[in-house]
């Protein structure tokens, strides 16, 4: 029997005020498959991701993840969701471990500490992990962010610009959750401005262009010139 | 290395330029212009009638001793009252670590902000301070009290012009505490002269010196010569020396701001061992491990922690040791309380600042973040009030029961008025602000001033009215009138909370706070 995509979004809206940040978008994702979200700054990127995570409401459209509406059941989308916000996303007073501790104990996880420990040294976060985050770099913080989304290990894996700012050896780990969330079934949805990462980690692929989806498509059919095209 | 032909940009011409820039700046970021405008005449209005409304009472021609006995006090204790001016501005610089800042650490960082204009801006914002406000209104109301009307104008300037002085007195010192404060070792350095400094008050009061020697300060000269023909020489002299401060006060301000900020480095770099998740024998466990990080967040802010320090110490000890009066106590909860919720309950969600976004992707009610972020609130504003109603039970012991009951209810009451308000504000108008710094303030100045001003105006007001019923022979009057109060304060928290759990504003409140 066909799995339903875990992912599936029709004629989404977001409107903030007057601005319309959304303006139609459409797009399905599977289990086990991994799309990458691409697009100029402003295109809608970041804020489908903050309606897919339950943090953003549609404004009007249909959301469903894992089958949860997101208009409707923001806190069971939150429950399956995995999020690495694009900017920021830590609390700057708390510990990476509080973070994890706190992400732990509201998901009802029991045995949470081993997996914890792992991922932070996989993301070499291990010898910084009882220190507040307010003095982390950038870099830090968004391998730390990946850490907190992967932890619970979510259907839903939602990491919107992991890569920024983050040294090789963190681009590699974040890679290595990709892959892993992967094979154990969830959905990921990576969204990024690097095409050659997005390629790297990603099957398939969708463009957003002014709040809309432009193009949909296998990863490696998007080659350079055509990635340029669908951006102007 | 600069270069020799390359013009100084730190010198004084050029700071006071880029102070106007930079206040040009700010004041074009205000988001309510109008309700600006209209705070700001507010204020004014306020200042026009401490200055002037007293002098219409002849407190004289009531042939009343106890009036005469209270005025000449009055009279006696002014001098007394400007040195307290000039400790509270004393204690506000040190305090904010050198002074408010007109452009946080961060948006500075890219901009040549020089030491003098860091200066300058700390001085143009020290007055944007509850306790500086009150205070100044305290100083000319009582000079507008004992003055004859035809000496008014002229104390009165004395009276701004010795502000003037101790607002600046008050900033150098503060940029040279926080220059101490900043070398190795300075912050013990400063608590052993912050705590010896207090013991040696606390040892004169004791010895019941301290107010004689208060007395004999130059400042009661001048309070005198300020009822008299000799008020322009006053005015000219303090002045000139205000203005003489306020160039010395650079020094220090190069000096400080050259060093590293060690203790918020510290704090920022600071470890701390896990803890287990706690097990609370009441309410859930998510909302106590909430709670537990909502703390977190207040404590191991270097500003925070110093501000709720301060107020919850300083006015007990005054009360303590100058041995206030309970009609005169009943006034400082309120005040205290509201200073608390200045430190970042008017804008409680900015605790999280950019983190706000991962939290509200966590599977938690939003009815659960909203209780418990309003009962860290409730617990900061409760411990620092609590202090000084406790310090002053020291001093004085358990009050009459009217006046008990009056202190409690009032109590609860402006406990209830603050938190309904800042977190009404709070889900209102949501500002995104990094508290990294012990300089930086929770809200825009402009909004500060304001929320200063209500919350100061609303809980004076209220204490005021307690007063008066803890003099009547019936103590269950004030537990009456508190009843309808209690139930305004929780209406309005309830409709904070019922518009925080609507799902658009939260997102919009988020989004805002994260600024994402």
């Amino acid at each position: 029997m066909t799995q339903p995509p875990a992912v599936v979004v029709r004629d989404l809206h977001v409107r903030f005020g007057d601005v319309e940040a959304v303006s139609g978008v459409d797009l399905s994702a599977d289990h086990g498959q991994s799309t990458a979200l691409l697009g100029r700054n402003g295109a809608g990127k970041s804020t489908t991701m903050k309606v897919l995570a339950g943090v953003v409401p549609p404004t009007a459209g249909d959301v469903r993840v894992a089958g949860h509406d997101a208009a409707t059941d923001a806190l069971g989308v939150k429950r399956v969701v995995g999020y690495c916000p694009d900017v920021g996303g830590l609390v700057p007073r708390a510990t990476p471990w509080e973070h994890l501790q706190l992400s732990a104990r509201l998901r009802r996880m029991d045995d949470w500490e081993g997996r914890g420990r792992d991922l932070l040294e996989r993301f070499e976060l291990g010898d910084v992990a009882h220190r507040v985050v307010g003095g982390f770099s950038h870099g830090m913080s968004r391998r730390l962010s990946v850490v907190l989304a992967a932890l619970h290990e979510p259907s839903v894996l939602l990491l919107d610009e992991p890569f920024d700012g983050v040294d090789p050896l963190g681009v590699e780990a974040t890679l290595e959750v990709v892959a892993d969330a992967r094979a154990r079934g969830a959905c990921v949805l990576l969204s990024t401005h690097l095409r050659d990462l997005a390629l790297e980690a990603c099957g398939s692929a969708i463009v957003l262009r002014g709040g809309n989806r432009v193009a949909a498509m296998q990863a490696a059919e998007l080659t350079g010139e055509a990635y340029r095209a669908l951006l102007d | 290395m600069r270069s020799s032909t390359e013009p100084r940009r730190d010198g004084w011409a050029d700071a006071v330029r880029d102070t106007a820039h930079l206040v040009r700046f700010r004041a074009g970021t205000v988001r309510r212009p109008r309700a600006t405008v209209v705070g700001i005449a507010v204020v004014l209005l306020l200042t026009a009638f401490a200055a002037l409304g007293p002098a219409s009472v002849d407190a004289g021609a009531t042939g009343s001793a106890a009036v005469d006995r209270a005025l000449a006090t009055l009279q006696g204790n002014l001098g007394s009252a400007f040195v307290g001016f000039l400790l509270l501005a004393i204690g506000s610089a040190v305090g904010s670590g050198g002074g408010r800042e007109l452009l946080s650490r961060s948006e500075a960082a890219v901009h040549p902000v020089s030491p003098v204009t860091e200066h300058l801006g700390a001085l143009l914002l020290a007055p944007v301070n509850l306790a500086w406000m009150v205070q100044l209104w305290a100083l000319l109301a009582v000079t507008a009290l004992v003055t004859p009307s035809d000496r008014l104008l002229g104390a009165q300037l004395v009276v701004v012009a010795w502000v003037l002085l101790a607002t600046a007195a008050g900033q150098a010192v503060g940029w040279l505490v926080e220059g101490v404060r900043r070398t190795p070792h300075g912050v013990l350095a400063v608590r052993v002269v912050g705590g010896a400094v207090v013991a040696t008050l606390a040892g004169l009061q004791v010895a019941g010196v301290l107010a004689p020697l208060a007395r004999a300060l130059p400042t009661t000269l001048l309070t005198d010569a300020a009822r008299t023909g000799r008020w322009p020489l006053a005015v000219l002299v303090l002045l000139v020396l205000a203005g003489v401060v306020v160039v010395l006060g650079a020094r220090p301000a190069r000096w400080a701001l050259a060093q590293p900020p060690r203790e918020e480095l510290r704090v920022q770099s600071g470890v701390h061992e896990a803890r287990p998740a706690p097990e609370p024998r009441r309410g859930s466990p998510e909302r106590a491990l909430l709670r537990r990080l909502d703390r977190g967040s207040v404590w191991r802010s270097v500003g925070m922690r110093r501000g709720l320090l301060v107020l919850g110490i300083g006015p007990g000890l005054v009360a303590l040791l100058a041995g206030l009066e309970w009609s005169t106590v009943i006034l400082l909860p309120g005040l205290t309380a509201s200073g608390a919720a200045l430190l970042f309950g008017v804008n409680a969600w900015c605790l999280d600042g950019k983190g706000m976004v991962w939290r509200e992707t966590l599977p938690v009610s939003a009815a659960d973040v909203f209780d418990v972020r309003t009962l860290v609130v409730a617990e900061c504003m409760a411990a620092v009030s609590g202090v000084t109603v406790l310090l002053a039970l020291l001093r004085n012991g358990l009050p009459p029961l009217t006046v008990g009951v009056a202190v409690a209810c009032c109590w609860a009451v402006v406990m209830g008025q603050v938190l309904s308000a800042v977190l009404t504000w709070s889900v209102r108008a949501p500002y995104s602000v990094d508290l990294s710094s012990p300089r930086a303030t929770p809200a825009p100045h402009a909004a500060m001033a304001g929320y200063a001003g209500k919350l100061s105006l609303v809980t004076t007001v209220t204490a005021m009215l307690f007063t008066g019923l803890s003099t009547l022979p019936w103590a269950w009057v004030p537990a009456v009138v508190a009843v309808p109060f209690l139930a305004w304060s929780t209406r309005k928290l309830r409709r904070a909370r019922r518009r925080w759990l609507a799902p658009a504003e939260r997102a919009r409140i988020v989004l805002t706070v994260a600024a994402v």
